[in-house]
C-alpha cells in the first residue's frame, strides 16, 4: 500500500505544481489575491507531498521492501541500516526524487519566507521554482520512477546490496551537501527570473538572494571538498581530484557561483554590473542543469556517471529551454539594467571585481571546454580525443594564478580610484613579501609552478594580513582597544568584508596544498613477512599479513613498519583487502574492497593500499604513495568553510 | 564637465581593453594548447573503437568496453599481473595491466583502459572502472547459484 501512496504522492505533486503556474498566470491577469495565495498554498502542498514520497522511499529503503526495483538494486538485508538509508541517493531514480525533496525544501522555506514579502516578485518566483518541480516531477513519474515494481520473473528474496565504496560515512555526508549546493542555485535564478519578467530589476532581487546564494554556494564547496576527501580516503589512486568531467560538472557552476557572489557586492554597493550578474546567475543554474546531464546521460565517458538513459535529451532539452527563455527575457528587459554608475578608474576596487569576475568565467570555459573535447573532437573529426589531467593543469594553471594574484590586488585597491597615495601605501608590504618568498625558493631550488603559486601566496596572505593589521590598528589607536578586542569587534562588525578575507585565505592554504602534487612519490612491492621496500627515504617492511572474519566482509590485514632514513619508526600501516558479501553464495554479489591507511602530517601523507594477497605464499602486493602537504587542501577547506559561516552569521541589529 | 566625461570615457576604454586583453590570450592559450602538434601526444589522447584499433599504431590511445567474462587471468606469481579480453560487441582486444586494479573490476565490468598495442596486445598503463554510482548489475535468483571459494 505505502509505495504506492509514494507514487500517487509523486502524480498529486506534478498536478499542484502545474496549477500553481496557472494560479500566478491568472493572478496576473484579473489581480484576484487569492490566485497569489492559492498558488503559494499549491507549491507548499507539492513540497509536502515530495517529502511524503522521500519519506516513503526512506522507510521502504529500510524495511528492506525487495518488490520495489530501487530497493532491490541498492539494499541487501546485509546493508547497515543507515546506509539503507544513503541508498536513497545511490541510484538514478533515487538521487532525482532526492533532488526534488531537497528542492521541495528550499521552495517551502522561500515561501514560508515570503509568505506577504517581495509581492512584485514572488508570483513569478513561485512560477520558476515549479517549473524546475514539475520538470523533475515529470521525470520521476514518467521516466525513473522510484517505486517501480521489481520486474524479476522470481521472488527477490536479498537485494543486490549497496557498493561498499558508498558504505563510507564522507560518502553519506557528500552527495547531500553537493545537493544542497547545486539546488540551492534554483532560488537567486528564480529571483532573477522574476526581476526580468516583473521589470523590476533594480537590487531587490540581490538583497533578497544574497544570503541564499551564499549559503549555496558554501554548501557547494563543501560537498566538492568532500568529495575530494572522500575519492582520497576510498579509491585508493592517492589523489582527490582527477578532472573527470563529473567533477567538472561540479565545478563548473561553482567557478561561475563563486563569481556571482562578488559582483553582486558591486550591484548593492554602486548599483552596477546589473546585466552581469543576471548573466551569471543564468549561467550558473544553467551548468547546474547540464552538470546533471552530464552525469545522467552516459555521453561522458566518466567513471562516475549512471548508465546512458533515456533521461540525457530531456535535461539537454531543459538546459536549452532554460537559456533560450532567460536569454529573451534578458534582451527583453536589457534597457531598465543599464545602470547610471560608472566604473571611475582602472585602479578602482570595482575594475578588480570585473577582472576576478571574467577570469572566473573564462576559467569556466576551459574547464567546459576540456570536458567537451571529446564529444567536439568526435563530432568534427570522427575520432573522440580525450583529456586528462595534463591537459586541464596546463591550461587552467595559469588562469588561476591570475585568480590568486588578484585576490591579493583586490583588498589593497581603493573603491572608485587607486591614488598614488594609496598605492605606495597598500602595495609595497606585501610585494616584497611575495618577492622575498619566491628568492628563498630559487635559492632553494624549487620549480617555477611552485615558486609562483607560493610567492603569489605569500603575497596575499601578506595583503589580507596587512588589512587585518590596518583596522586593529585604528580600532587600537582611536577606541583604546588591545589587539585581540580589536580582531573580534572588527570582524564582528563587518562580517561580510572580513569573513571574506578569512575565506581567501582558506583558499591560498589550498593552492599551498596542491603545489604539494608535483612532488608525489610512489611504488609497487610484493611483500613477503621480514621483506622490505623503500620509498622517499623511508623503509617499509611487512611484519604480519592476518585475517579476519566481521559480519558482513572477510578481511586480510597487512602490518606495515615504517621507519624512516635513520632507522626511527614512524608509525604503522594497517591497510586491509576485504571481501563484501563473503557469505554469499551468489559470487556476483562479493565484492573485493580495498581499505587504506593513511598516515597524515603537515608535510606529507603515507598512503597505503593492499592491493592483492596471495595466501599461499602469505605475499602482501601493496601500493605506498608519499604525497607532500595533501593535509593544507583539508585545512585550506575548513578555513574556507569557517570565513563564509562569518560572512553568513546575522549581525546583532539584524536581530 | 566634458573633461570629467573625457577621463571616465578614457578609464572605461582602458578597462574593456583589459577585459579584452585578458579573454583573448586566454581564450589563445586555450586554442594552441589545443591545437598544438607537440602537445596532442601527452596531453591529448584518442578513444579508439575495438575495430579501430590496428590504426592505434605506437600510439598511447584509449579504449573502452567489457571485461569478456572468464576471461581474467592473474599471474600466480605476481598478482599484479593481469591478462583479460576486453570486448565490444563482437570485437574483441587482449590486454595486459600489471598495476593495481580497480576494486570493481571483474568479469563483465565496464573498464576504460589507456595505453599502446603492441603485437596484438593492448599494453594497458591505466584501468578505470565505472565507480559506485554504477553498481547497477541485474536482480539475480540466489537459488542458482552455489558456494564457491572466496577469491580474491
Amino acid at each position: 500500500m505505502t509505495p504506492v501512496a509514494g507514487g500517487y504522492a509523486l502524480n498529486l505533486a506534478l498536478g499542484f505544481s502545474l496549477f500553481s503556474i496557472i494560479s500566478v498566470f491568472w493572478f496576473h491577469y484579473n489581480k484576484d489575491a487569492r490566485l497569489y495565495f492559492t498558488a503559494q498554498r499549491l507549491v507548499l502542498g507539492s513540497c509536502l507531498l515530495v517529502g511524503f514520497a522521500t519519506f516513503v522511499l526512506a522507510a521502504e529503503l529500510i524495511n528492506s521492501n525487495f518488490d520495489i526495483d530501487y530497493v532491490a538494486h541498492y539494499t541487501s538485508l546485509e546493508t547497515p541500516a543507515v546506509y539503507k538509508l544513503t541508498a536513497l541517493w545511490a541510484g538514478q531514480e533515487g538521487s532525482l526524487l532526492f533532488w526534488l525533496f531537497i528542492l521541495s525544501i528550499y521552495a517551502g522555506t522561500v515561501v514560508i519566507q515570503n509568505q506577504r514579502r517581495n509581492v512584485n516578485l514572488m508570483p513569478w518566483v513561485l512560477v520558476v521554482l515549479s517549473v524546475v518541480m514539475g520538470f523533475f516531477l515529470v521525470l520521476t513519474n514518467f521516466v525513473a520512477n522510484p517505486f517501480a515494481p521489481t520486474d524479476a520473473d522470481f521472488q527477490v528474496m536479498n537485494g543486490n546490496g549497496l557498493n561498499p565504496l558508498l558504505q563510507n560515512a564522507t560518502m553519506a555526508i557528500h552527495p547531500p551537501t553537493l545537493y544542497l549546493g547545486y539546488i540551492g542555485f534554483t532560488v537567486p535564478f528564480a529571483f532573477a527570473i522574476a526581476a526580468l519578467i516583473s521589470g523590476d530589476t533594480g537590487s531587490l532581487w540581490i538583497r533578497s538572494v544574497r544570503r541564499w546564494t551564499l549559503v549555496t554556494w558554501m554548501f557547494l564547496s563543501i560537498g566538492i571538498i568532500l568529495g575530494g576527501w572522500w575519492a582520497y580516503q576510498e579509491l585508493g589512486w592517492g589523489g582527490y581530484w582527477a578532472w573527470d568531467p563529473v567533477e567538472n560538472a561540479s565545478f563548473m557552476p561553482w567557478l561561475t557561483g563563486t563569481a556571482f557572489i562578488h559582483s553582486i557586492l558591486i550591484q548593492e554597493k554602486r548599483d552596477m554590473l546589473k546585466t552581469w550578474n543576471m548573466v551569471l546567475i543564468i549561467l550558473t543554474f544553467s551548468l547546474v542543469i547540464f552538470g546533471t546531464f552530464l552525469t545522467r546521460s552516459g555521453v561522458m565517458s566518466s567513471v562516475h556517471s549512471f548508465s546512458a538513459s533515456s533521461l540525457g535529451p530531456l535535461f539537454l532539452g531543459f538546459v536549452f529551454f532554460l537559456l533560450a527563455s532567460s536569454f529573451a527575457l534578458l534582451a527583453w528587459r536589457y534597457s531598465s539594467l543599464k545602470s547610471d554608475s560608472k566604473i571611475q578608474s582602472i585602479s578602482s576596487r570595482e575594475s578588480g571585481f570585473v577582472f576576478n569576475n571574467v577570469l572566473f568565467v573564462v576559467l569556466c570555459f576551459a574547464v567546459f571546454w576540456g570536458t567537451m573535447f571529446p564529444v567536439l573532437t568526435e563530432a568534427v573529426q570522427g575520432t573522440k580525443i580525450t583529456v586528462g589531467p595534463p591537459f586541464f593543469n596546463q591550461i587552467v594553471t595559469p588562469l588561476a594564478l591570475a585568480l590568486l594574484l588578484l585576490t591579493g590586488v583586490g583588498p589593497l585597491l581603493v573603491w572608485r580610484k587607486t591614488s598614488k597615495t594609496s598605492f605606495y601605501k597598500n602595495f609595497p608590504i606585501p610585494i616584497f613579501i611575495g618577492l622575498t618568498a619566491a628568492i628563498v625558493l630559487i635559492i632553494i631550488g624549487f620549480g617555477s609552478s611552485v615558486v609562483m603559486t607560493a610567492s603569489l601566496s605569500a603575497f596575499v596572505l601578506a595583503a589580507i594580513m596587512l588589512e587585518f593589521g590596518k583596522g586593529m590598528q585604528i580600532r587600537k589607536t582611536k577606541l583604546g582597544e588591545t589587539y585581540s578586542a580589536s580582531l573580534m569587534h572588527m570582524i564582528s562588525r563587518n562580517r561580510s568584508r572580513y569573513g571574506g578575507y578569512i575565506a581567501h585565505v582558506g583558499i591560498v592554504i589550498m593552492f599551498l596544498g596542491f603545489t604539494g602534487k608535483a612532488f608525489d612519490q610512489e611504488a609497487e612491492w610484493g611483500l613477503r613477512k621480514g621483506e622490505e621496500g623503500h620509498l622517499a627515504g623511508y623503509r617499509f617492511s611487512l611484519v604480519q599479513l592476518s585475517e579476519a572474519e566481521r559480519p558482513n566482509h572477510y578481511a586480510w590485514i597487512a602490518e606495515i613498519s615504517v621507519e624512516d632514513i635513520g632507522g626511527e619508526k614512524v608509525t604503522s600501516l594497517h591497510p586491509e583487502k576485504r571481501v563484501y558479501f563473503h557469505n554469499n553464495p551468489n559470487p556476483d554479489r562479493r565484492q573485493p574492497h580495498s581499505e587504506l591507511d593513511i598516515h597524515s602530517t603537515f608535510r606529507r601523507d603515507i598512503y597505503s593500499v593492499l592491493s592483492a594477497v596471495d595466501t599461499e605464499s602469505g605475499t602482501a602486493f601493496m601500493k605506498i604513495m608519499i604525497n607532500p602537504l595533501v593535509r593544507l587542501v583539508w585545512i585550506g577547506g575548513i578555513i574556507l568553510v569557517f570565513g563564509t559561516l562569518i560572512s553568513l552569521w546575522p549581525r546583532k541589529e539584524a536581530n | 564637465m566634458a573633461g570629467i566625461s573625457g577621463v571616465l570615457m578614457e578609464q572605461r576604454n582602458k578597462i574593456f581593453l583589459a577585459v579584452s586583453g585578458i579573454v583573448f590570450v586566454a581564450l589563445f592559450w586555450i586554442f594552441r594548447i589545443s591545437t598544438e602538434a607537440d602537445a596532442q601526444d601527452a596531453l591529448m589522447i584518442s578513444f579508439l573503437s575495438l575495430e579501430n584499433i590496428e590504426d592505434a599504431g605506437d600510439r598511447r590511445v584509449r579504449l573502452g568496453g567489457i571485461v569478456d567474462p572468464g576471461s581474467i587471468v592473474i599471474q600466480k606469481e605476481n598478482l599484479l599481473d593481469c591478462n583479460f579480453t576486453l570486448a565490444q560487441g563482437s570485437f574483441k582486444v587482449p590486454v595486459h595491466y600489471t598495476q593495481v586494479r580497480p576494486d570493481l573490476f571483474k568479469d563483465e565490468a565496464e573498464v576504460i583502459v589507456t595505453g599502446q598495442y603492441v603485437n596484438g596486445v593492448f599494453e594497458a598503463d591505466e584501468l578505470q572502472t565505472k565507480c559506485a554510482s554504477r553498481y547497477e548489475g541485474d536482480l539475480r535468483n540466489e537459488s542458482s547459484y552455489q558456494l564457491e571459494d572466496l577469491d580474491i
